[in-house]
């Protein structure tokens, strides 16, 4: 036998052992009822035909390999990101279980999140009683400043009424009538993570702003000059924010990160568990409210969030994911026009930097052909950094994204050279995109890690830019914003273009006349 | 002194310096007094100043092509540890050529001299690599203490039954085209002429000076198979050491590159009445030029008669298949501005072909440049022809600035001066991986030269920033005046 006690050998290894192989050709020869390799290669190559690509793209019902998540996930985003908050998730906890296992796998750190665990007789008899006891246990159990409530289909689909349940549970003494518990209605079957996330920022604001649902006197407004900042679902915040911070404090600008969950994402082994750090204050989000304006980096993170702040007499300004020169000149530019504040020569010379670095690599990126998926925001940001790097982003898919969107990503394409010939597809699948990468091949994908299929079965190689990044550890700590973002986002792209590169011509006396040391 | 006391090694090298100074075939050397002369032919280095490549440098690029070969570095880990395998120099076959082979000498062995660990070296290679030859680099540590790697070399051949090569251009003698030339004279004293070919033809030719960088040779080589013409060596671009050995026996050679191995060509002349042509691969006119030239002396040296004719229908063909492949470029590039930094051939040879395409040449550099290279670029481009001499990084940036260029094509070290001037650049030098060669490399040259000039980088380079009222022309205006106005202080040489 190829293991023994004294030499285990894992399933990489083992499976390859002649014993296995062999086992496993009996059984697919002998149970597995199995076809001919022949005939599974002809309708293998068939997938990869027009004829297949029409026929895929008319799939009217079925989705498959979806690129997006559900609101309750981009909920929990959201509320983790304020002071001692703990989300609280009105459903059944298999849910829960999943969100907390989708963060942990791309953080790598633990995300704390409670159901109210709903089960079969909630379903029948509505889950008020799971919501009073759930907001009880939680509070006692892991003492938050703030219990976030947000909900999942379950809880949805019989319409159970937040409001009323969460004034109920006050009323039953669940937690003391003063205590904060904002909520929002947050159903999978709408919308996306995207859209969870937009529902929570705004409840979380409404509730401190317009009077905690009725108990306290909604806030009078008093315009002064501090900024709000809203990241938005994204999976490079820990890095993102804390540049963020650094721009601001460079440039002097007094602000306030609505839903800062930097720290939260990226506690330090130090032998102390912390189940919440850092974090908007509560203090903070309700005094948000003065501020002179809104920035928000992910317009379509946060479209209610961004009408109900204007409506409350602030200036909003929205932008697309911003990466790139030509995309953070005009974030800093706003930032200079809104607060009045010159931009510093530090981050002019940052800026130089990125445009050198560029230049430095522009033959290498000129002209490759590039798909892109992802958020409808992320991809925006990132198709117009490619085209500001002389790269076509043939295929931009967005399976969150919208008409709006499109329109906009066929703006963003018609603005430039390089985005003739390339392509918006709202609401397709990671499958329509492997049509795609068969009929009308490209040079690389971005996109997340399940984007690692796409490689292998059409051989494109995949830069990983996106959420989840689940088999690739520590990238969410780099910012993809800022010049300093931009110039990672480069990297990120050459070092693909180079590994595809050394890959292409690492055959030990057949190809290694190119493969050489200085590229 | 130790270096008085084995006086053999050094000596010869001098001895060898000056005859490669004395190189008859550089019409510019023979133009010289004797006392002159006996300076050298290259500029003294400017201390303090930033200099080019060494002598062991130029050495070590010139024969590391030679792909089946072991190329010994004896001395510190610097001069191997700092240059391995850092030319695309490619190889169709071994690629022995890129390992790393150094003695890397230690303290121990500058007190007590390192020809034992030498010698220890070279027999592991033989004994673990067998390759058909040792190259043996000498480098200045080692040359000062007084190893005689030219008597290592000369008991490692005898005891281990190989040829063992000593190049003796240690990094002090002088600069990388010095290096170049007495890699040349340890060719003809120890290789050429020590092996036979397994046959010969009458179309049997010699390549000097080609190097085969980014694959170029292989863009021309299809073309002399077509006509029947053997390359029996390409000295030293994906040679093997048998094909050098054997070289002697060539009816005609071609010199590639006019500084570098110009002693081998006269040489080789000289002693096997090869003769030789100057000329270029790059470029349709040069290329087909070329071709010409190879026919020509295969014939007169008794050659059928026809491989001329042939030649012309294979010019006709490959020019029109050129020219037709290019035409899309011309429109795109007509007018545009291009500024040439790089050495030697290439200044005169890229400049007629960028003219081909309809590019205006603003300025060339010749700082490697020969007279008689000067004397092309002139024809080529007319009297005010704005020649680059020594070119010092804040010079080419005013340079650059003043041109008004549209695209600097130049090597890898200026690439990084020109972009801070904002200027589009075009690698044309060894670290490239683009072939230009031949007529693929020339519309492989143009449409990259297209994808940089329209590179959407640029606009954004040249551009201010959005917040800035100042533009960069304005910001550079001010960098003159302001060093305009700086008390004048010798101009360092540029970096190579």
């Amino acid at each position: 036998m190829p293991q023994s006690a004294e030499h285990i050998l894992d399933h990489v290894d083992l499976f390859r052992q002649p014993e296995y192989k062999e086992m496993l050709e009996n059984k697919r020869t002998n149970f597995e009822n199995p076809v001919a390799d022949a005939e599974v290669g002809r309708v293998r190559d068939w997938t990869k035909t027009w004829e297949y690509r029409e026929k895929n793209f008319s799939r009217e019902a079925l989705t498959v390999n979806p690129a997006k998540a559900c609101q309750p996930l981009g909920a929990v985003f959201a509320a983790v990101g304020f002071e001692g908050t703990l989300p609280f998730v009105h459903g059944s906890q298999g849910c829960v279980a999943y969100y907390r296992s989708h963060f942990s796998r791309h953080f790598k750190e633990p995300a704390s999140c409670v159901s109210s665990s709903m089960t079969e007789d909630a379903a029948v008899f509505g889950g008020l009683k799971n919501l009073v006891d759930g907001l009880a246990n939680s509070y006692s159990l892991y003492k938050p400043k703030m219990i976030s409530v947000s909900t999942t289909c379950m809880a949805e689909v019989i319409g159970d009424d937040l409001n009323a349940f969460i004034k109920s549970a006050k009323d039953e003494g669940s937690v003391p009538r003063d205590f904060d518990v904002p909520y929002a209605h947050t159903p999978a079957f709408v919308g996306s993570h995207v859209t969870g996330y937009d529902n929570v920022l705004k409840g979380i604001l409404e509730h401190f702003w317009d009077g905690k649902s009725g108990t306290e006197r909604p806030l009078e407004r008093q315009a002064g000059d501090k900024i709000n900042f809203i990241g938005g679902f994204d999976g490079y915040t820990v890095g993102n924010l804390r540049e963020i911070k650094r721009i601001f404090d460079v440039m002097g600008v007094d602000y306030t990160i609505l839903s800062d969950n930097s720290d939260v994402w990226d506690t330090p082994a130090d032998g102390e568990f912390r189940m919440y750090d850092g974090g908007t204050t509560l203090e903070d989000t309700a005094n948000a409210l003065h501020a002179k304006a809104t920035i928000s980096m992910q317009q379509f993170c946060t479209e209610k969030t961004a009408d109900y702040i204007a409506g409350k007499g602030q200036e909003v300004v929205s932008f697309n994911h911003p990466v790139g020169v030509a995309a953070t000149d005009k974030f800093i530019r706003e930032l200079a026009r809104l607060t009045g504040k010159p931009i510093p020569d530090s981050i002019k010379k940052e800026r130089g930097r990125l445009i050198d670095a560029i230049a430095d690599s522009s033959a290498h990126i000129h002209g490759k052909r590039f798909a892109v998926y992802g958020d409808p925001d992320l991809t925006l940001g990132l198709a117009g950094f490619l085209m500001e790097l002389g790269a076509e982003p043939v295929h931009v898919l967005a399976t969150n994204g919208g008409k709006t969107w499109e329109a906009k990503m066929e703006e963003l394409f018609a603005s430039s050279p390089f985005g003739k010939n390339c392509h918006a597809y709202a609401g397709k699948d990671l499958w329509h995109m492997r049509s795609l990468l068969f009929t009308e091949p490209v040079d690389f994908v971005i996109g997340n890690t399940y984007g690692k299929y796409l490689e292998r079965d059409t051989g494109t190689p995949l830069i990983r830019i996106g959420f989840p990044i689940f088999d690739r550890h520590h990238h969410h700590r780099y910012p993809v914003w800022g010049y300093q973002g931009g110039l990672n986002v480069l990297v990120w792209i050459l070092d693909r273009i180079f590994e595809a590169l050394d890959a292409h011509t690492n055959v030990a006396a057949k190809t290694d006349y190119s493969y050489d040391i200085i590229r | 002194m130790i270096l008085l006391a084995r006086e053999s090694p050094m000596s010869t090298l001098a001895g060898k310096i000056q005859d490669v100074f004395s190189e008859p075939g550089c019409d510019k050397n023979q133009g010289k007094s004797e006392k002159e002369r006996k300076k050298g032919c290259t500029k003294q280095l400017k201390p303090g100043a930033a200099a080019g490549g060494c002598a062991f440098d130029g050495a070590k690029i010139a024969l590391q092509p030679i792909v089946d070969v072991a190329h010994l570095v004896h001395g510190p880990i610097a001069c191997e540890g700092n240059s391995w395998d850092n030319r695309g120099a490619k190889s169709s076959g071994p690629q022995l050529y890129r390992t790393g082979f150094t003695t890397d000498i230690g303290e121990h062995d500058v007190v007590f001299g390192g020809e034992k660990r030498l010698y220890r070296s070279i027999k592991e290679i033989i004994e673990k690599y067998d390759p058909p030859a040792v190259f043996v680099y000498q480098t200045c540590v080692p040359a000062m203490i007084g190893d005689d790697i030219g008597a290592v070399c000369k008991a490692a051949t005898e005891r281990l039954g190989k040829p063992v090569i000593p190049i003796n251009s240690p990094g002090f003698v002088g600069p990388k085209n010095l290096g170049n030339k007495l890699a040349g004279e340890a060719l003809l004293d120890y290789v050429i002429g020590t092996e036979e070919p397994a046959e010969t033809t009458p179309y049997d030719i010699n390549i000097i000076g080609e190097y085969n960088l980014a694959g170029e040779l292989w863009q021309v080589k299809p073309l002399l198979d077509e006509l029947g013409i053997r390359v029996l060596a390409c000295i030293s671009g994906d040679a093997r050491y048998h094909e050098v050995a054997s070289s002697h026996r060539a009816r005609a050679a071609m010199m590639v590159c006019s500084k570098a191995m110009i002693n081998v060509a006269r040489k080789m002349e000289e002693r096997y009445q090869i003769p030789y042509f100057e000329g270029s691969f790059y470029g349709i006119g040069d290329m087909s030029d070329a071709l010409r030239e190879i026919a020509r002396l295969l014939v007169e040296r008794g050659a059928p008669g026809d491989l001329q004719d042939r030649t012309e229908a294979l010019i006709v063909r490959e020019e029109a298949r050129a020219w037709e492949r290019l035409a899309p470029y011309k429109e795109r590039l007509a007018g545009k501005r291009v500024l040439l930094i790089t050495g030697g051939v290439k200044s005169w040879s890229v400049v007629a072909a960028l003219q081909e395409v309809g590019l205006d040449i603003v300025g060339t550099s010749v700082k490697k440049s020969t007279r008689e290279d000067k004397e092309r670029i002139k024809e080529l481009m007319g009297d005010d022809a704005h020649m680059i001499d020594d070119l010092a990084p804040r010079d080419m940036y005013k340079m650059l600035k003043e041109a008004r260029a549209d695209i600097m094509l130049s090597g890898g070290r200026s690439q990084f001066v020109a972009l801070k001037a904002k200027m589009p650049w075009l690698d044309i030098n060894q670290e490239r991986h683009h072939a230009y060669a031949g007529y693929d490399g020339m519309v492989e040259l143009v449409a990259e030269i297209n994808k940089a000039l329209f590179n959407p980088i640029w606009n954004q380079v040249r551009k201010a920033a959005p917040w800035d009222e100042v533009s960069w022309e304005q910001v550079a205006d001010r960098a003159i005046a302001a060093e305009a106005a700086l008390p004048s202080a010798p101009l360092a040489p540029a970096a190579e």
